[in-house]
C-alpha cells in the first residue's frame, strides 16, 4: 500500500494540471460559443469531399 | 394543389417554376425563394441543397422575405465610426444580426462569404445568437456584404457593440464556466476519497483523505459557491428569502462542521454531498441561462439600427440621395417607394397611393392618400411612389409616443415571485424551527455539544438540493424545445404566468388574419371560367393596386389564354378598363363587366389565417377566455367574428393602442397576442405579451415571447405545454420535499450520517430528473424534433 504515497500526489498533480488547463482555455475564450464550432466541424468534411480546391485550414 | 417549396420547404399555394426549354425546376413558394435559388446556383453553391436535405434537424422556417434595400449607409464615415471595431489583425469588423438563421446550411453559406464576395477577410457566425462577425480587407465594403446577406435571404441588422456591456457579459459567462469546472473537478476528486472513507480506510489514511477532501472543498465552497452567497445576501438585504438562502446556510454550516471535525480529528464531513450539489446547481442554472440567451436578447434589440434607407431630396438640386432614417430632420423632403415603411410623420407633396395602416392602427383596409394628406411613421406605402415633407421625427411622431408608452408599460409590469422562492420562504422557517427543536431535545438529553452537532447536521442534510434543481431542470427542457420550434421566450417566468392565464387578448389584423389582400369569394355570373380569368390577368397584370395584385395572384394557378388587348386605361380610385376582341371590359367595384354587363363578382379581403379557427377552438377547450381587440372598423371586425363564431362580448373594435392597453390593465392574468405598433402598448402591459411572426420591431421589444412561426397554433401549444411544465414543477417540488422529510426524520432519530446524506441527495436529484423527463408527455408528442 506504500505506493499510494506516490500515487496520491500524482493524482493531485494530474487534477491540478487539468483544472489549470480548463481555466486557461476558458480565459482564452475557447468556450464562448459552444454551439457553432460543433456544426462547423461537420461541414468541413463535406466540403473537402465535394470540392477538392478547398485548401486545408481554410474556412 | 399545395406542394413544398424546394428552397425553404414551406407550402407553395401558388407555385413558381423556373422553366428552361423542357426542364422545369421548382416548385418555389415565392419569387424570393426562386431568386435565392438562382443566386445560390449562380455562385456555384448548389451544395447548399444537398446539405439541407441531409439535415434531419431542419426546421420548417422560411428565410425572411427579401426586399430590395440599399445598404449604402453602411459605408458612411459616421456610421462606421460608431459601429465598427478593429479585430486583432487591425482590420475593420462589424457584427450583424441576421434574420432567418436556422440551420447548418445557413452556417455553411454564410461562412463561405469570403469565397464569393471580394474584400471580405472572414465571416464567422454564432448560430445560437444569429450574429455574424464580418471582418473586411482594406478594399472591402460593408454595404456590399449587407447586400449579399440580403440577396441570400438573411436580412441583416448591423449591431452596435456596446463594448463594455458585451465584454462584461463574456466575462460573466467565463467566470460561470470556471466555477462549474472547478466545482466539477473538486467534487469528483472528493468522491474518490469519500468512498474510501465510507469503505473504512484505516486511521492514518483516513486522516489524510479527510484532509484532502477539505482542501478540495475549500475552493468550491468559496469561489464556486460565491453566486449563492451573493444572491442570499441580496435577498436578505431586500428582506425576502430565496432558495439560495437555505443553500448558503447548508454550505456554511457544512464548512464549519467539516473544518471543526478536521481540527478535532474526526474523519467525517459532508463535503462530498455539498460539492456535488454546488456543481449540479451551477450547471443547471448555467444551462437555463444559456437557453434564455438564445435568439434575440432584449439588450441586443435596443442596438438595432432601425428602419430602411430612405431617398432624400437634396436642398441644392432636385436629386434624391440615399440616407438612413436616423439622419432625417424636420422639413426634409423624402421619396417613399412602394412597400417601404414611412419613417416619419409628415404631409404628402405629390403622388397618390394606398397606405397600409394595419401596423399602426389595426385597420385592414388600405387607406387612399392624396397630396396634402397627413401620413404617419410606421405605416407602409403600398402602391405608388409618394413624396412628402417631414413634420416631426423620432420621439415626436405617433410611433414615438407609442414607444414611450411601451417603456412605461415595461416599468409597471409586475414581476412574479417564482414558485421555488415562494416555497423556500416556508422551507427556511420550518427547517430553522426543526433545528431549534432538535437542539433543545439534545440539551434535555444532556450533552450541549452533541445537541449543537445534531442541529447543525439537520441544517446541512435538509439542504434543498432537489428543490433548487427541480425548476431550472424543467424549464431548461421546455425552453430549449420551444426555442427549437421557433418560439423565443425571453424570460422563464413566462411559463409560470402562461400556465395560469385566464384571458387571452388577440389582435385581429396580422394575427388572426394574414394582413394580406386575398380574393375570398369569386362568383361567376356568366361566361366561362377560362375567359374570365384570362381577361382579369390581362387587365390587371401591370397594375399596382392592391386589389389588382390580389386578383392576379388568384388567377395565377388557373388556366389562362393569351388575349390581344387595346386601350388599357387605369383610373385611380375608379378601376381599370380595356378593349379585347372588340368588347369593352371593365373592372370596378369588385366586379368584372363586359360591355357594361356583369360577368363576375368577387370579394377581396384580408383573409383569416388557416389555423385561426382551430386555434380559437382549442383555447376555448382549455377554459381560457378570449377577446379579440381590433383597431379595425366595426364591419370588418364583425365579419371576422362571425366566421370565428365569436360571442358579442368576445370582441371589440375601433380601439386605439391606448384603449387596448386600458382593457388589459383592467383584467388579471392576461395574455396579449399581437403584431403591430398598435398592439405594442398592450403587449407591454399584459402579464405575457406574445408577438407573432412578422411583427414589427417595436412589438418585439414589448413582448415576452416571439413566435418565429406564422399563425396562432404555436400559442395554443405553448399554453398547453406551459400548463404541463408547471405540473411537472409542482410534482418535482413535492418529490424533493419528500426526500427532505426523510432526511429530517433520520436527523431526529439520530441515524443521519454523511453516508446517508450521500445516498439521499443524489437519489432525490435523480428522481427529479426522471420525473422531468417522463412527465413531459405533451412536450414530447407535440414538439417532436
Amino acid at each position: 500500500m506504500e505506493i499510494i504515497i506516490i500515487l496520491i500526489p500524482l493524482a493531485l498533480l494530474l487534477a491540478a494540471f487539468f483544472i489549470a488547463g480548463f481555466v486557461w482555455m476558458t480565459k482564452k475564450g475557447q468556450y464562448d460559443d459552444l454551439e457553432t464550432p460543433g456544426m462547423r466541424m461537420l461541414l468541413e468534411d463535406k466540403i473537402i469531399n465535394s470540392d477538392k480546391q478547398t485548401q486545408k485550414g481554410e474556412l | 394543389m399545395s406542394s413544398l417549396c424546394i428552397h425553404c420547404n414551406q407550402d407553395a399555394p401558388v407555385p413558381f417554376f423556373i422553366v428552361e426549354s423542357v426542364n422545369k425546376t421548382g416548385p418555389f413558394c415565392c419569387q424570393g425563394c426562386l431568386t435565392v435559388y438562382n443566386v445560390i446556383n449562380l455562385k456555384g453553391l448548389s451544395e447548399y441543397y444537398n446539405i439541407k436535405n441531409n439535415i434531419s434537424e431542419f426546421r420548417k422556417r422560411a428565410p425572411v422575405q427579401l426586399n430590395e434595400n440599399q445598404y449604402s449607409y453602411l459605408d458612411d464615415e459616421d456610421f462606421l465610426l460608431e459601429y465598427t471595431y478593429t479585430s486583432y489583425s487591425s482590420l475593420p469588423t462589424m457584427e450583424f444580426y441576421l434574420e432567418g438563421i436556422h440551420c447548418l446550411a445557413c452556417l455553411w453559406i454564410i461562412e463561405k462569404l469570403p469565397e464569393f464576395v471580394s474584400g471580405v477577410h472572414s465571416s464567422k457566425l454564432d448560430i445560437g445568437r444569429s450574429v455574424v462577425t464580418v471582418t473586411l480587407n482594406e478594399n472591402g465594403s460593408f454595404s456590399k456584404v449587407a447586400q449579399e446577406f440580403n440577396t441570400l435571404g438573411y436580412r441583416p441588422h448591423p449591431l452596435k457593440l456596446n463594448q463594455e456591456s458585451s465584454e462584461l457579459k463574456i466575462q460573466e459567462n467565463r467566470s460561470m464556466l470556471m466555477r462549474i469546472g472547478i466545482a466539477g473537478a473538486a467534487s469528483g476528486n472528493i468522491m474518490l476519497y469519500a468512498v474510501s472513507l465510507y469503505a473504512g480506510a484505516d486511521a492514518t489514511y483516513a486522516s489524510v483523505f479527510n484532509a484532502l477532501t477539505v482542501i478540495f472543498a475549500l475552493p468550491v465552497l468559496t469561489y464556486s459557491a460565491y453566486p449563492f452567497y451573493r444572491n442570499s445576501y441580496l435577498a436578505i438585504k431586500n428582506k425576502t428569502l430565496s432558495i439560495d438562502v437555505p443553500i448558503s446556510m447548508a454550505l456554511i454550516m457544512g464548512a464549519i462542521m467539516g473544518i471543526y471535525n478536521l481540527v478535532i480529528g474526526i474523519t467525517e464531513n459532508y463535503f462530498d454531498s455539498l460539492t456535488a450539489l454546488v456543481f449540479l446547481l451551477l450547471i443547471s442554472r448555467y444551462f437555463l441561462k444559456l437557453i434564455q440567451e438564445k435568439g434575440l436578447s432584449t439588450t441586443d434589440m435596443h442596438f438595432f439600427y432601425q428602419g430602411e434607407n430612405i431617398l432624400k431630396m437634396s436642398e441644392s438640386n432636385d436629386n434624391f440621395s440615399v440616407i438612413h432614417p436616423k439622419s432625417i430632420r424636420v422639413n426634409d423632403i423624402l421619396k417613399i417607394q412602394p412597400n417601404q415603411i414611412i419613417p416619419a410623420d409628415g404631409e404628402i407633396i405629390s403622388g397618390n397611393s394606398y397606405l397600409n395602416n394595419s401596423l399602426l392602427s389595426g385597420e385592414s383596409q388600405l387607406q387612399k392618400v392624396l397630396p396634402g394628406d397627413k401620413i404617419y411613421s410606421g405605416t407602409m406605402n403600398v402602391s405608388d411612389e409618394i413624396i412628402f415633407k417631414v413634420n416631426s421625427v423620432n420621439k415626436n411622431t405617433r410611433l414615438g409616443s407609442i414607444l414611450k408608452s411601451v417603456e412605461d408599460g415595461w416599468g409597471q409590469k409586475s414581476k412574479i415571485v417564482d414558485l421555488t422562492n415562494k416555497v423556500s420562504k416556508y422551507f427556511v422557517a420550518v427547517v430553522l424551527v426543526l433545528a431549534v427543536i432538535l437542539f433543545i431535545k439534545g440539551l434535555y438529553q444532556g450533552n450541549a455539544v452533541t445537541a449543537f452537532e445534531h442541529a447543525l447536521t439537520l441544517l446541512i442534510v435538509t439542504c434543498p438540493c432537489a428543490l433548487a434543481i427541480a425548476t431550472p431542470l424543467t424549464f431548461i427542457r421546455t425552453l430549449s424545445k420551444s426555442a427549437q420550434k421557433g418560439i423565443v421566450i425571453k424570460d422563464d417566468a413566462v411559463i409560470e404566468k402562461l400556465s395560469s392565464a385566464e384571458i387571452i387578448f388577440i389582435d385581429k389584423t396580422g394575427t388572426l388574419t394574414e394582413n394580406k389582400m386575398r380574393v375570398t369569394e369569386f362568383n361567376i355570373i356568366s361566361s366561362s371560367q377560362l375567359l374570365i380569368y384570362s381577361i382579369i390577368t390581362k387587365l390587371e397584370k401591370n397594375s399596382r393596386h392592391p386589389v389588382a395584385r390580389a386578383l392576379v395572384e388568384f388567377c395565377a394557378d388557373k388556366n389562362t389564354i393569351e388575349l390581344p388587348i387595346e386601350d388599357l386605361k387605369e383610373v385611380a380610385g375608379v378601376g381599370i378598363s380595356a378593349n379585347i376582341n372588340g368588347n369593352f371590359y371593365e373592372i370596378k367595384n369588385y366586379s368584372l363587366f363586359e360591355n357594361n354587363n356583369l360577368l363576375a363578382k368577387f370579394k377581396v379581403q384580408d383573409s383569416l389565417r388557416k389555423d385561426s379557427n382551430e386555434a380559437i377552438n382549442k383555447l376555448r377547450f382549455l377554459d381560457i377566455n378570449l377577446k379579440v381587440l381590433s383597431g379595425d372598423k366595426k364591419e370588418y371586425m364583425e365579419e371576422v367574428a362571425s366566421s370565428l363564431d365569436l360571442m358579442k362580448y368576445e370582441y371589440a373594435y375601433e380601439l386605439s393602442p391606448e384603449d387596448k392597453a386600458g382593457i388589459i390593465k383592467a383584467s388579471k392574468n392576461t395574455v396579449m397576442i399581437g403584431d403591430g405598433a398598435n398592439d405594442s402598448i398592450a403587449l407591454s402591459y399584459a402579464d405575457t405579451g406574445i408577438a407573432v411572426h412578422g411583427a414589427m420591431d417595436i412589438s418585439l421589444r414589448a413582448a415576452d415571447v416571439y413566435l418565429n412561426l406564422p399563425g396562432m397554433s404555436p400559442v395554443v401549444d405553448l399554453v398547453v405545454i406551459a400548463k404541463e411544465t408547471m405540473k411537472v414543477v409542482h410534482r418535482n417540488l413535492f418529490l424533493s420535499l419528500f426526500y427532505n422529510g426523510i432526511s429530517v426524520y433520520l436527523a431526529f432519530t439520530g441515524r443521519i450520517s454523511p453516508l446517508s446524506a450521500a445516498v439521499i441527495m443524489p437519489l432525490s436529484s435523480l428522481t427529479v430528473l426522471v420525473s422531468t423527463i417522463v412527465g413531459t408527455k405533451e412536450l414530447r408528442t407535440k414538439w417532436k424534433s
